[in-house]
């Protein structure tokens, strides 16, 4: 065993210099992750198609292993979505895919937004609808497809490749003619199921291996770091009690009955924010729980499933920590670190606007945090204060943490598209509804902004949401890139120093058009001194898309000297203006609770569903469900905070 | 040539092992903690194998030197006594994966875990997985019917020289019955997942944690008693890696139906066989590392594991591999024109 253990660590690749001792080992290859198998044509599995096996004997140079070890872990999730893609679609539905101007390496936070339709839209849509689609493009009814078959045998076997002889026929039952279609619907839809989980599997089992190995080489350094007999026992036995305890982690089913309420945080129309506690060991968290059929009607299957993807995959310390996730019948679960300090909506509804340094902070921080969530190819779309989290400390994270937020119809094209139409989500005859956008705003419209701010927050927890803060080239429909974020931060930074968001109006259709119109509708109020720079900072984020700052990268924005004198590595380690004060770790101060209902419908859902008997034991546990598949995610550092 | 005596020398031990003509019984069998009230888990294989032929070959390893009597590829292929022509799953253009790498990687325990915390772990992933495939073939369509069913498969059979039959506790005594294979797969499934959800048996409490013995401490730690046993360290019973071997072989047992019955139907036609073969390689790996399957265990399935030992999917240094007779995998690569 110790012999496989220390292999495993050669085979890393973390380590180089020992890479040479591991290709002998290895007649075949230095990295020896299990990797997805790319196939251009999976019909040419036939027993005719003798070229693809010659073509395929060079395997081993001709990128059978796709990367070179050290640069493994940054490549990794690009191979699993090209081969989703890769798997059933033809090559120039994936080259579509590619030259998109909107996609390039993004996978985005939500991917319903992707108007047009057609074919390039639905490979854009997300790096699982290859997957999904997978199952129809892997059935060609055409027999003798020339697939590059990965050729076994080339560097594997020991005997040298030898020129193709031919098959000798006869030896093998003849493969019939695919054809899924002999089966009922059941089986082609459990053949999705099976599909999809088998590959997460072995995605989940790569992703954990790698990180475990890469664990297991801290370790080894830290010992070989004392002589200490003691410290390096003790070093040993924490290190096999973590991931002992993870596998434990892994086997156990975690349901909300694990958890004790606290209160609720948030809600919306998806679902609701609670401050949770564990049963066993005390520790609190932030459970979102999201109602399946809720989630299912309203298309936000995709999203959720982007969310949780960008979440589990980052260890930012800009992006909210996202531990577990879990699901039953009835709600998909996520259990996240608690911020204490509530979000930047409420500080700015308490405090109407920043100062400039102030402001200066948080903008920066904001910088550093969509920076991070660019890194990690995703594109955001959707920042807004509601989903910018303070810390502990006062520091930024970001989320989509208000429940509606991220889940609403904002996402849908056609929304937009209905809405330039003309049909206005509000009944426009209301009596008191004076048109807003004719008017610039001004102190003298005060009343009016507080009356826009307090209907904020249920703007927030209701299903349409805000576009305040969505660039113009969202709703237009003409593609967008990551550059939408920075446009986001300018209408922030507008409303820190000036107390209202740059388009609010008293609908989404007036917000919207003037959104649309930002040139005329762009204005600074004249009695309120901004500084020349902070306004310069924000012209040149609210503006098209061509010129924006920070089209080329974070950088340009730092570069601004709205920022000079800012150090942005250090940010997060200096004192924040507002730190929250806070009396124990599940202290709501920051949290408008007062103005949530705290009623828990989850469990008022359950305890009805007892009630009717409803709760059949379900043959299928909810995992796997199809559209739920693979949502489950379990964080190593769960265990160790 | 060590590779050959290897793998033929495996052979060999297997058919020792195997000399009685009866398969082990399931370990559960014979324990009392694990006698569920009903039906009991068990099952006999009625193997009318090759492998005796093979025995009487003479007994070679004493003497590498006996070139003329070391058997083919083909011969040892032929004493698999496989139908004519072979199924589809030993052809190797269906013998694929949707992965690729080594999959020793995957399932090589951590030095730091402990051995019983690492086989639990791997008993359950193995599970989650294998019922995915179960599920295609058992699901119940809206006729009420099954892709597996009780006429085409009366029994839980995998080829035609081994069927499965599950062990009865009738009174005091057991007694074999032969099940159509969707209800010995039924069956199982709820006895297994009685198992991995026994906190008893695979306790999930994190306060027990243990860890693996360090290798730089020496003495007290490290020598294992009479009254030791895996998972000891961590709260497993004594009893729990014969659990997980039955677990184990009870799955390799599914796996065999599914390739014999149904890799064709329905698998193959619904593109499935990949992700198939995937998991059975990925399971058999695992599940030789671990000595949780002998290699006497896996003769339905020995030419596939022959043949992944000769196509690169087992690498050289696995135990499954060790298992494998290679000139039988070269052979069937040669017969697919691939060698």
């Amino acid at each position: 065993m110790d012999n496989q253990g220390n292999r495993l660590y050669l085979n890393f690749g973390n380590n180089n210099d020992r890479l040479a001792a591991t290709d002998r080992t290895y007649p075949t290859t230095p990295s020896t992750f299990p990797q997805p198998v790319y196939q251009g044509q999976p019909g040419a599995a036939q027993p005719s198609s003798q070229q693809g096996y010659q073509q395929g004997q060079g395997y081993a140079s001709a990128g059978y292993f796709q990367q070179p070890a050290g640069q493994y872990a940054g490549t990794q999730y690009a191979d699993y979505s090209s081969a989703g893609q890769g798997y059933g679609q033809p090559p120039s539905t994936a080259a579509g895919a590619n030259n998109d101007p909107n996609t390039g390496l993004a996978r985005q936070f939500s991917n319903q937004n992707l108007g047009g339709g057609g074919p390039a839209a639905a490979a854009r849509a997300s790096p699982y609808a290859g997957g999904w689609g997978q199952a129809q493009g892997q059935r060609p009814r055409t027999a003798g497809g020339q697939g590059q078959q990965p050729g076994y045998g080339a560097g594997y076997v020991n005997t040298p490749p030898l020129p193709n002889q031919g098959a000798e026929p006869g030896y093998f039952a003849a493969a019939p003619e695919r054809n899924p279609d002999k089966y009922g619907p059941t089986a082609n839809n459990n053949q999705k199921k099976c599909s999809q989980l088998a590959s997460d599997f072995f995605k989940d089992s790569v992703k954990r291996a790698r990180e475990r190995n890469q664990r297991q080489s801290e370790m080894e350094q830290k010992l070989a770091e004392t002589t200490d007999p003691r410290r390096r026992e003790s070093i040993w036995s924490t290190g096999g009690r973590r991931e002992g305890s993870y596998l434990r982690f892994l086997r156990t089913k975690d349901k909300p009955e694990n958890y004790t309420t606290i209160k609720i945080i948030g809600k919306g129309a998806f679902g609701e924010v609670k401050l949770v506690q564990k049963k066993t060991d005390g520790k609190v968290y932030a459970m979102k729980s999201l109602i399946k059929t809720e989630m299912f009607k309203k298309d936000q299957l995709a999203h959720v499933r982007a969310e949780r993807d960008i979440l589990a995959e980052s260890d930012s310390p800009w992006v909210v920590k996202l531990y577990t996730t879990f699901q039953d019948a009835n709600f998909l679960y996520m259990l996240m670190e608690f911020l204490p300090g509530g979000d930047l909506m409420t500080m700015l509804i308490k405090y109407e606007i920043f100062s400039e340094d102030i402001t200066r902070f948080y903008i920066a921080e904001i910088v550093l945090a969509i920076e991070a969530v660019h890194k990690l190819g995703f594109i955001h779309r959707d920042i807004k204060p509601d989903n910018i989290l303070l810390d502990r400390g006062g520091h930024v994270k970001l989320t989509d943490f208000g429940l509606s937020t991220g889940f609403h119809k904002l996402h849908d094209n056609n929304y937009y598209q209905q809405l330039l139409q003309g049909k206005s989500n509000k009944p426009r005859d209301n009596r008191n509804s004076i048109a807003i956008d004719q008017i610039n705003l001004t102190v003298s419209n005060r009343s009016q902004i507080n009356d826009w701010r307090r209907s904020r927050r249920l703007m927030a927890y209701s299903t349409v949401g805000t576009p305040d803060y969505i660039a113009p080239e969202i709703f237009t429909g003409h593609g967008y890139s990551f550059d939408c974020d920075w446009w986001s931060l300018g209408t922030i930074m507008f409303e820190c120093l000036v107390g209202w968001p740059p388009f609010c109006a008293e609908d989404s259709h007036d917000t919207y058009r003037k959104i649309v119109n930002w040139r005329q509708s762009l204005y600074f109020p004249d009695d309120i001194q901004l500084g020349a720079e902070a306004e310069d900072l924000i012209r040149s984020l609210i503006c098209n898309s061509e010129n924006r700052l920070g089209r080329g990268g974070a950088h340009e924005l730092k570069a601004h000297p709205f920022f000079r004198g800012v150090e942005f590595e250090s940010l997060r380690r200096i004192r924040a203006p507002f730190e929250p004060r806070l009396t124990s770790n599940i202290d709501t101060t920051y949290f408008p609770i007062d103005e949530i209902d705290q009623t828990d419908n989850a469990t008022l859902l359950k305890a009805a569903q007892a009630r009717n008997g409803q709760q059949q034991q379900q043959e299928e546990s909810p995992e796997m469900s199809l559209p739920f598949i693979g949502y489950t995610f379990k964080r190593f550092d769960n265990n160790f905070r | 040539m060590s590779n050959l005596f290897s793998g033929i020398n495996a052979r060999f031990r297997g058919a020792g092992k195997h000399g009685g003509g009866k398969s082990p019984v399931s370990p559960a069998a014979d324990d009392n903690h694990l006698t569920p009230p009903n039906k009991e888990l068990g099952q006999r294989s009625k193997s009318s194998s090759n492998l005796q032929q093979l025995a009487k070959l003479p007994p070679l390893p004493a003497s590498p030197a006996l070139p003329k009597t070391i058997p083919t590829g083909e011969e040892v292929l032929n004493s698999y006594r496989l139908p004519q022509p072979l199924p589809l799953w030993l052809n190797p253009a269906y013998a694929k994966h949707i992965v690729k790498g080594n999959f020793m990687t995957l399932s090589s325990k951590p030095k730091t875990v402990e051995l019983g915390e690492w086989i639990a772990h791997q008993a359950v992933e193995h599970y989650r997985n294998l019922w995915n495939f179960v599920n295609v073939v058992s699901a119940k369509e809206a006729d009420g019917k099954s892709i597996c069913n009780s006429t085409t498969c009366p029994r839980m059979s995998a080829g035609p020289n081994h069927s499965y039959t599950w062990l009865n506790k009738k009174d005091d005594r057991y007694e074999r019955i032969e099940l159509p294979a969707y209800e010995y797969m039924s069956l199982m499934r709820r006895w297994i997942s009685g198992k991995l959800d026994d906190t008893n048996i695979f306790p999930t409490d994190p306060s027990t944690v243990s860890f693996a013995p360090s290798p730089h401490v020496s003495g007290a730690a490290l020598t294992s008693s009479a009254d030791d046993w895996i998972g000891k360290r961590s709260g497993f019973p004594k009893e729990f890696a014969s659990i997980c071997r039955t677990i184990f072989l009870q799955m390799f047992r599914v796996y065999a139906h599914l390739y014999w019955a149904h890799f064709v139907e329905p698998f193959y036609h619904l593109n499935l066989e990949k992700q198939l073969n995937s998991c059975f390689s990925h399971f058999v790996l695992t599940a030789t590392a671990l000595d949780m399957l002998k290699p006497q265990e896996l003769e339905p399935m020995q030419a596939l594991i022959d043949l992944w030992a000769a196509n690169g999917t087992f690498p050289p240094e696995s135990t499954a591999y060790s298992y494998a007779n290679l000139q039988v995998g070269a052979r069937l690569l040669q017969m697919a024109g691939m060698a």
